[in-house]
């Protein structure tokens, strides 16, 4: 077991220097600069300012000044957002991305068994079909529909809840939570529906039945466990899909988490800020991927690891 | 389910709709406002962009303030006189100034803002105003770091009230850069223990404008106070003012439609006529300072053909273009400076007099005159962003080149840091160009084009700067508008670009939100606005 875990978080380790070094040179091959601008600045102000961020040095010895950096903790300066550093913008979007993701996940996790545990049980019964449409619409429509649909529904037709921003508590959480929780419902129904079928059918459910164990007990201890499996397999990589946050929900609900961060960052060329929150992605993506065998490999003996 | 269960889950339900329903959406003594994406600093010294400028311009107050319609009045200086060479301005502050934190506001603390921003360790891109926009004495080499000596710089504080500026040529223009966007003053004990803090964290920030800055959330929104030691808070009628961040328009309209926001930082495109009709009298629409412009590949042939540059820019229908395809209000334009300051009276291109009928037959004439036909048609790109505001003016613009000239056009849309780097790579026939105004006159476009060989336009034109060399010794603004005039003559007959629209800026404001009104320069500050 520890030695499976080690080994993982050295892999994930080697993955990310990677990843760093890659987005790093990437970055770099992207045409303009974080200064480029049609406005007539001498040519010695924009060294100077070019030269304050380190962006006059060969890239090689920049590479090394960011890796130097990063192994002190240190993400450097932005320079779209020339009053934080790319620690502070983090500190300050991740958690609002957090929030939403966590929500997010825990209703998609909830609702999406549920709909698919009475889809399963009660087969082309009304259920079944109602999960099936909700899944088939949460599929189809795309987060840019359903979020300004609701949007326009919820907050400015009912006046239920705000349109967007995050000074409102819980009542700002409710539309993101739930527009970013709809496709993960719609996957996690499906997936937990279909298993829970095939699950039903196997040889040691059959076995557990023949021995005259109660519906209840077989369904719980017997079917589920086999059952889930996939849905622990998916719910993995979404968990970080989510809990870094939707760079589409942040900007549709105008959420101050670290998507909008992201794609401002990119457009802006803030390679410092495109850097950092590109490894967070990156961090939070291994871990859960790790996190995902081990529940795997707790709920089934044959994926079980090293011990 | 039993009944009772069911019951149970449905008063639930209502009691939290009601909860959402009855929950106060926004006290009314704050002025909520949107500022569209993220500003990009809040530090007054290095700030570019207009909407930070919004908020600053309530916390901070220049020299010269402007009021509700962007007329310059005085701000931290009740007034001013300037030498008789024009080359010298002496500001008279008013007495008993103070900082938010109570501290005297002193002349010096001017001179260190200027200071701050030319000082290269601050990488500021605005000390630019300083040493080009208007030409202070020792300005330049602060900026470009050939001397650290502050006391060569031409602003001084002979005493705690009066500032001094010293410039090289005279520059009637001075006094609107005098406003909060490009000098703020620093409060130098504040700034030497925080550092740039002092301009972010609540905790410790010391500000001398008509708000204090309460609240700062990266990415949500900047929450303002009304700042008690400012010397005219009796008439600052509203306690607090919001800044929202909401960067996708589509969001920020039903924000407004929801009474989240009351100003909003822009309208979408497509719903402007929907608008018009939907919310009557809500939705704002003015002039500002932000042209457009397709400028020619001089360098390029058959671009350095005047005949060729003429053609394409007279088979530009405008009023078709701005009214019927891209829909955004733009107001056409014939004139590259003209159109903002209406004491200025500069130039049109030649047939701005002209029908559109005997301009496109004008146009066809040239092209063939240029050589080209329907057996050789010209073949171009058009350079512009992604944006789709800009792709719409460019397949409007490509289409009318179709039709008039037969011209075959393919629209090149870059991501904006891409588009702006291709403009010196010369790697572009027509580049869809556009110039934002420092302010609201015509020499801030004018002096952008000199020197006329500079990269970029590549337009060697020494009568245009020598034109522009006249202006700028004439100090009265009268004098130096019309030997303005004659210069920007110089250069649009050149064609090297087709002036095409001068863009607005579109605001939806709530009807109880009274004081907001149209500011060429964008200049809108809370202070003199009141919410009914």
């Amino acid at each position: 077991m520890i030695p499976f875990v080690a080994k993982r978080l050295w892999n994930g380790l080697l993955t990310l220097a990677a990843l760093a070094s890659l987005t790093f040179f990437i970055m770099r091959l992207a045409p303009g600069g974080p200064f480029s601008r049609n406005r007539k600045i001498s040519p010695e102000v924009q060294a100077n300012i070019e030269a304050a961020f380190h962006l006059d040095e060969p890239v090689v010895r920049q590479f090394a000044r960011y890796i130097w950096g990063l192994m002190r903790g240190d993400l450097g300066p932005s320079t779209r957002f020339r009053d934080y550093s790319v620690n502070d913008l983090i500190a300050s979007g991740l958690p609002t991305s957090l929030t939403i993701g966590f929500w997010a996940i825990l209703v998609a996790g909830l609702v999406g068994i549920a709909l698919g545990l009475a889809g399963a049980l009660r087969r082309n019964g009304w259920t079944d079909y109602a999960a099936g449409t909700i899944g088939v619409i949460g599929i189809a429509i795309p987060i840019f529909i359903i979020g300004p649909l609701m949007q326009a529904y919820f907050s400015v037709y009912l006046g239920w809840l705000p349109v967007g921003g995050w000074n409102e508590g819980w009542r700002s959480l409710v539309l993101p939570v739930l527009v970013l929780a709809l496709p993960n419902i719609a996957y996690i129904s499906r997936l937990t529906r279909s298993s829970l079928i095939e699950s039903q059918r196997e040889n040691h459910v059959r076995t557990a039945r023949a021995k005259g164990i109660g519906p209840t007990r077989v369904l719980w201890g017997h079917v589920m466990t086999g059952a889930l499996l996939p849905v622990i397999a998916y719910l993995g990589p979404a968990c970080a899909a989510l809990i870094t946050g939707s760079i589409l929900i942040e900007t549709v609900f105008a959420l101050p988490g670290i998507g909008r961060f992201f794609v401002d960052a990119a457009l802006n060329r803030d390679y410092p800020l495109v850097m950092g929150i590109t490894l967070v992605y990156g961090g939070f993506l291994i871990v859960f991927n790790i996190l995902t065998d081990l529940v795997r490999g707790w709920l089934d003996p044959r994926v079980r690891h090293g011990t | 389910m039993t009944s009772h269960g069911l019951k149970k889950i449905l008063s639930g339900l209502a009691l939290v709709a009601l909860l959402a329903a009855g929950a106060p959406a926004f006290a009314d003594d704050t002025l909520d406002r949107g500022v569209g994406s993220e500003w990009s600093s809040l530090d007054p010294q290095v700030n570019f962009d207009a909407a930070a400028a919004w908020i600053l311009a309530d916390a901070y107050e220049g020299l010269v303030n402007f009021d509700s319609k962007g007329a310059l009045i005085p701000g931290a200086a009740e007034s001013w006189d300037m030498s008789e060479d024009g080359k010298t301005y002496t500001f008279h502050l008013r007495d008993g100034l103070k900082w938010s934190n109570g501290d005297a506001l002193v002349a010096q603390d001017f001179v260190n803002g200027i200071l701050r921003t030319l000082n290269p360790e601050t990488a500021s891109e605005k000390g630019y105003y300083f040493y080009s926009t208007i030409q202070i004495t020792g300005a330049s080499a602060l900026a470009n770091g050939e001397t650290a000596d502050t006391a060569t710089l031409g602003v001084t504080a002979p005493d705690a009230r009066t500032v001094v500026v010293q410039m090289e040529t005279p520059a009637p223009h001075m006094l609107q850069l005098m406003g909060s966007f490009q000098l703020a003053p620093l409060h130098g004990p504040s700034f030497a223990a925080n550092g740039t803090a002092t301009f972010i964290d609540p905790a410790l920030v010391v500000s001398n404008g008509a708000y204090v800055i309460k609240e700062v959330v990266p990415q949500s929104h900047v929450l303002l106070e009304r700042n008690p030691t400012y010397w005219d808070a009796a008439n600052v009628k509203i306690p607090f003012v919001k800044y929202h961040v909401t960067e996708d328009v589509g969001t920020e309209l039903k924000r407004y439609q929801a009474g989240e926001i009351d100003i909003t930082y822009d309208v979408p495109l497509a719903q402007m006529d929907s608008l018009m009709t939907d919310l009557p009298g809500q939705l704002l629409t003015f002039p500002s300072t932000y042209l457009i412009y397709y400028s020619f590949n001089l360098s390029l042939p058959p671009f350095d053909n005047i005949d060729l540059r003429r053609a394409l820019s007279l088979a530009i229908d405008r009023d078709v273009l701005e009214g019927k395809i891209v829909k955004g209000g733009a107001i056409p334009t014939f004139s590259y400076a003209g159109g903002f300051d209406p004491a200025y009276s500069g130039p049109q291109i030649a047939e701005a007099a002209m029908t559109q009928p005997e301009r496109e037959a004008l146009a066809q004439e040239l092209y063939a005159k240029a050589g080209f036909g329907p057996d050789n048609p010209l073949k171009l790109s058009i350079a512009s962003t992604v944006a789709e505001i800009n792709t719409k003016r460019a397949n409007g613009i490509a289409l009318m080149w179709k039709k008039v000239l037969g011209v075959q056009t393919e629209v090149n849309a870059q991501e904006r840091k891409a588009w702006l780097d291709l403009f010196y790579t010369d790697d572009w026939g027509v580049f869809a160009d556009n110039l934002v105004g420092d302010f609201a006159g015509p020499e801030t476009f004018l002096s952008y084009m000199r020197p006329s060989a500079e990269p970029g336009y590549d337009w060697v034109k020494p009568e245009y700067d020598a034109a522009m060399d006249v202006a700028a010794q004439i100090p009265d603004l009268a004098g130096r508008y019309l030997a303005l005039a004659a210069a920007e003559k110089i250069l649009l007959e050149d064609y090297i670009f087709a002036p095409i629209a001068i863009e607005p800026y579109r605001h939806l404001v709530k009807p109880n939100v009274k004081g907001f009104e149209p500011s060429v320069a964008g200049y809108h500050n809370s202070q003199f606005m009141t919410l009914d």
